[in-house]
C-alpha cells in the first residue's frame, strides 16, 4: 500500500530537478495521481474517506455485514467512475452521492435487516449500558434509540437520506441539496417532515 | 402579529440559524412554539442515536478488501492506458532497452569472436547471464511463449532503479510482472512484435 511518504516521493520524482515535497496530497491531487495511473492514490482516498462511507451505509441498513459490503460497493464505483469526477464537487460530496444512490438502491431491493439482529451493534449498546447512568435510565435510552431506528428505516427515501446526512453527517443543507439533486428549500422541507413522520411513527 | 413560520423557517429556528425579526415571532404565536418544540425534541431524540464503531482492525481490513476487489476489476478504459502508461510500459521500455541491449551485445562478442556466442553478463541485483548454447535470443521470441516473458521479467530486474530514475524513467522493481500480467492478449502479441523487430534489427 502507498503511504504518504512513498506518495511524495512519487510526486518528487514525477518533475525531474524539481523536488516537491507533499506530504499531505489533497483529494484533487489523489485523484489527479490515480488517473494518471496510480492505483495505490486510490488507497489513500479509500483510508480517508472509508469511516464517512461506512457510517452513511451503516445508518441506511443498520447492520455491519451489510455496511460493509455496501462501503465496499461505493468505492468500487467510485473507482470505476473516477475519469468522470470532475471536481466541481468535492471527493467527500461525490462519495456521498454514490453512498446514498447505492444504500437507496440497496433498501429497493431488501428490506433492511432489524437493527437488533447486528451483533455489533447489540455489543455497543451493552458497553453504553455498562458505562452508562443509572442501569434503568440506560435501558430505557437503548430503548427509544431502537425505536427511533425502527422509525427512521421506515422513513419514505429521501427523507431518510436528508435526515442522516443533516443529523449524523451534520452536512450543510446546502451540501446534502447538491448530493441528493434537490433544492435547498426541498431539502429543509424534507428534514421538517421527516422529524415530524418519525414523531408519528413512534407514536404508533 | 406576522405570519405562521414555513417549514423550511421552522425548521432554520431549530437550529438557531433563522433571522432575528422572524424568531421573534414564536414569542407570540404558541402554535409555532409548540411546532418548534416537537421539532427541537424529536431532533434531540434522533441525534442521541449512536451506531457502533467497528474494530480497528475492521478498517485495515476494509481498505485491503478494497484493493482486493478492485485489483480484481477488469482495467478499461483510459485507466488502464493511464495504469499502463505509469507503471508498465515505462518498465516495458526499460525492459525492452534492456533485451535490446543485450541482443547488440551478443551480436557484438559473435562477430568479435568469429560467430562463438560468449555469455554476456547484465549487472544487477539479480544479474544474469544470456548466450549459453541453448539461449533462444538468437531467434525471434515466440510471444505466446512464457520463456520470452521471463527473460523480460528477469531483464526488468536487473535495471537499477536509480539508474532508470536519473534517466528519467520510474521502475517500480516488481512493475514488469505486474504489467505484463495486466497485458492482453493482443498487447502481448504486439510486445512481441515490437521486440522481434528491435532484436532483428540489432542482429542485423
Amino acid at each position: 500500500m502507498l503511504t504518504t511518504r512513498a506518495w511524495s516521493r512519487w510526486i518528487a520524482s514525477g518533475e525531474p530537478g524539481a523536488k516537491v515535497t507533499v506530504t499531505n496530497p489533497t483529494d484533487a491531487e489523489l485523484v489527479e495521481s490515480c488517473l494518471a495511473g496510480r492505483r495505490d492514490s486510490f488507497d489513500l482516498l479509500v483510508e480517508r474517506h472509508q469511516r464517512h462511507v461506512y457510517q452513511l451505509c451503516y445508518r441506511f441498513v443498520g447492520n455491519h455485514e451489510d455496511a460493509s459490503d455496501l462501503a465496499q460497493d461505493v468505492f468500487i464505483r467510485a473507482y470505476r467512475g473516477l475519469k468522470n469526477f470532475r471536481g466541481q464537487a468535492s471527493l467527500g460530496t461525490w462519495l456521498y452521492r454514490i453512498g446514498v444512490n447505492v444504500c437507496l438502491n440497496k433498501m429497493g431491493a431488501k428490506t433492511p435487516k432489524p437493527h437488533a439482529l447486528d451483533p455489533l451493534l447489540a455489543a455497543s449498546d451493552e458497553r453504553i449500558v455498562s458505562q452508562a447512568e443509572s442501569a434503568a435510565d440506560a435501558v430505557l435510552r437503548v430503548e427509544r434509540a431502537g425505536q427511533v431506528r425502527a422509525a427512521i428505516a421506515r422513513l419514505p427515501r429521501k427523507q431518510r437520506a436528508t435526515l442522516i446526512l443533516r443529523v449524523y453527517h451534520e452536512l450543510p443543507h446546502e451540501q446534502i441539496a447538491g448530493i441528493l439533486g434537490s433544492s435547498v428549500g426541498a431539502v429543509k422541507a424534507n428534514f421538517f417532515h421527516a422529524l415530524n413522520n418519525l414523531k408519528k411513527l413512534m407514536a404508533e | 402579529m406576522s405570519t405562521h413560520l414555513s417549514e423550511s423557517e421552522l425548521v432554520d429556528l431549530v437550529e438557531e440559524a433563522l433571522d432575528a425579526r422572524r424568531a421573534a415571532h414564536v414569542e407570540s404565536c404558541a402554535a409555532c412554539r409548540e411546532r418548534a418544540e416537537a421539532l427541537r425534541a424529536m431532533l434531540r431524540d434522533t441525534a442521541a442515536v449512536e451506531i457502533p464503531e467497528p474494530s480497528p482492525l475492521f478498517w485495515d481490513h476494509f481498505s485491503a478488501r478494497v484493493r482486493g476487489a478492485i485489483d480484481a476489476e477488469p482495467i478499461s478504459g483510459s485507466l488502464r492506458w493511464a495504469w499502463l502508461g505509469r507503471r508498465g510500459l515505462v518498465s516495458l521500455a526499460a525492459a525492452a532497452a534492456v533485451i535490446v541491449a543485450v541482443a547488440s551485445g551478443l551480436h557484438l562478442a559473435r562477430a568479435g569472436r568469429g560467430g562463438a556466442v560468449v555469455p554476456v553478463t547484465v549487472a544487477g541485483p539479480a544479474a544474469i547471464t544470456v548466450g549459453a548454447p541453448d539461449a533462444r535470443i538468437d531467434g525471434l521470441p515466440d510471444p505466446d511463449n512464457a520463456e520470452v516473458w521471463s527473460v523480460l521479467t528477469t531483464a526488468a530486474s536487473a535495471v537499477e532503479f536509480d539508474e532508470a530514475h536519473d534517466v528519467g524513467m520510474h521502475v517500480h522493481p516488481a512493475a514488469i510482472d505486474h504489467a505484463v500480467q495486466g497485458l492482453s492478449a493482443a498487447e502481448l502479441t504486439e510486445l512481441g512484435r515490437l521486440l522481434q523487430s528491435e532484436l532483428k534489427r540489432s542482429s542485423n
